[in-house]
């Protein structure tokens, strides 16, 4: 490789790498913390709608960076993206839900149907098929063999409650 | 029709307070006995099955009526040629479903030819996942919080309820009766599920998805694996376009991925300790 494609790499990864760093906004004012903990200390106040750089993710915690400040907030705070505009952004399910569905105007509505699409019409016609579903029934695996693959991941069972839905 | 929309209504209002008595006093007692799912078999067991009118024991019934969708299902949209990829991901889907308690049923899982973004759940351990919603993953985990969301329907039978709720309201008609007599197990089956396999395009009620949704990351993470990986593809999903066909029937039969993740964010975050160290594993993630 000549010394000019080197360089050419070498500009390349240098702006790939830092881009780790993906662009968010905050959907419910939340607290940034110095650590990815409950009982962390508490940096700063951050306010629905504000952008904020995604660094990482660590369990249910993003790190993040915002106005020069960097820490941690709770994942379910933020969204990936960039922050819709300021109106939208007041309502969370309003707003960003609007412009998801296509009910914020967009007024063009794609409808084409995908080359394999499943709608509800084809589910409507589907006629069983019983040579598919003995396929189907023929790749199950046995308890034996789940646990056997569980522990070639290195995945160990543990033991936790179900969780209720969330109070209001 | 005015009669049959109070009755369903007040069933539905009926099963939705036993959900919610159940996952209440669930917390306490599973901390006991952590892999009891909140609908274990022995309970199922004392009911009867669905009004008697199927013959077999409850279990049976609901394997029957699940069978009977799936096939349609894959009537529609098959199986992918693809051994290795099938085999993969019931050794996924095993694993999880053994941490459901429902250990009365055979679990199977399958990847369907579709580009549509979907899965699908049908009573009594069948669970398919359209190849594109497949393609969108990308570690096992993701894989696992997907069909833990579904191990969550059936284990809370919330299709099964559905069809109950229906073949009730057809009672009132006699439509039912009639068939019982001959003893035609296939055609009362058949009866009740309706025209191929729309009970997949019907909706479930809101609050059986988010449900589902938590009951998936607890399996997940009870399966070790990393629980937030669900809300990750949830967050993938829900950055298509809603006006894009892959996601019609998605966005249809379920509340916007936006509000999903709300709904769960909300829920998991008093159990962020709990939910931590899970694995991603993407090494061995079959990639298609
Ligand atoms: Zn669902």
């Amino acid at each position: 490789m000549k010394l000019s494609e080197w360089l050419i790499c070498m500009v390349l990864l240098a702006v790939v790498t830092p881009l780790y760093a993906e662009p968010g906004y905050i959907i419910r004012s939340s607290v940034l913390m110095d650590e990815p903990y409950r009982d962390a200390t508490p940096l700063a106040e951050l306010e629905e709608g504000a952008s904020v750089e995604i660094l990482k993710r660590k369990g249910g915690w993003l790190q993040i960076e915002s106005e020069g400040k960097s820490g941690w907030v709770r994942m379910s705070k933020i969204r990936k993206g960039k922050a819709p505009t300021q109106a939208a952004a007041g309502s969370e399910a309003g707003g960003v839900l609007d412009l998801a569905s296509g009910r914020a105007g967009t007024g063009n509505v794609v409808s084409a149907t995908g080359v394999r699409g499943l709608d509800e019409e084809q589910l409507k016609e589907a006629k069983f098929d019983a040579g598919q579903v003995k396929k189907l029934e023929s790749f199950t695996v046995s308890e034996k063999k789940a646990v056997h693959f569980a522990q070639a991941g290195k995945l160990a069972a543990r033991e936790l409650d179900f969780i209720p839905a969330a109070a209001e | 029709m005015k009669f049959k929309a109070i009755l369903a209504a007040s069933l539905i209002l009926g099963a939705a307070a036993v959900d919610a008595f159940d996952l209440g006093g669930l917390v306490k007692a599973i901390t006991k006995e952590p892999s009891v799912a909140p609908d274990s078999s022995s309970q199922q067991t004392k009911q009867p099955g669905l009004l008697g009118l199927l013959g077999g024991t409850p279990v049976e019934e609901e394997v029957a009526i699940g069978r009977e969708i799936a096939g349609r299902l894959l009537g529609a949209a098959p199986l992918v040629d693809n051994q290795q990829l099938q085999h993969y991901i019931n050794l996924v889907g095993g694993w999880v479903a053994k941490q459901s308690g429902r250990s009365d049923l055979i679990w199977h899982f399958g990847v369907i030819e579709s580009d549509d973004i979907n899965a699908f759940a049908a009573p009594g351990g069948y669970i398919l996942v359209t190849k594109g919603l497949y393609k969108k993953l990308h570690n096992e985990a993701e894989l696992a919080g997907v069909l833990a969301h579904e191990i969550g329907h059936i284990i809370k039978q919330h299709h099964l309820k559905i069809l109950k709720q229906g073949q009730l309201i057809d009672m009132g008609g006699g439509i039912l009766k009639s068939k019982v007599g001959g003893g035609d197990k296939g055609q009362a089956i058949g009866k009740m599920i309706g025209s191929g396999a729309e009970i997949l395009a019907r909706g479930l009620d809101k609050s059986a998805e988010y449900e589902a949704d938590r009951i998936g990351v607890v399996l997940a993470a009870r399966a070790g694996y990393d629980a937030y990986a669900l809300p990750s593809v949830l967050q993938e999903i829900g950055h298509v376009s809603a006006g894009d066909s892959s996601v019609a029937l998605l966005f249809k039969t379920h509340p916007h991925p936006e509000k999903r993740l709300v709904e769960l964010g909300g829920a998991m975050d008093e159990y962020v300790e709990e939910f931590e160290n899970g694995k991603i594993v993407a090494d061995r993630f079959y990639r298609l």
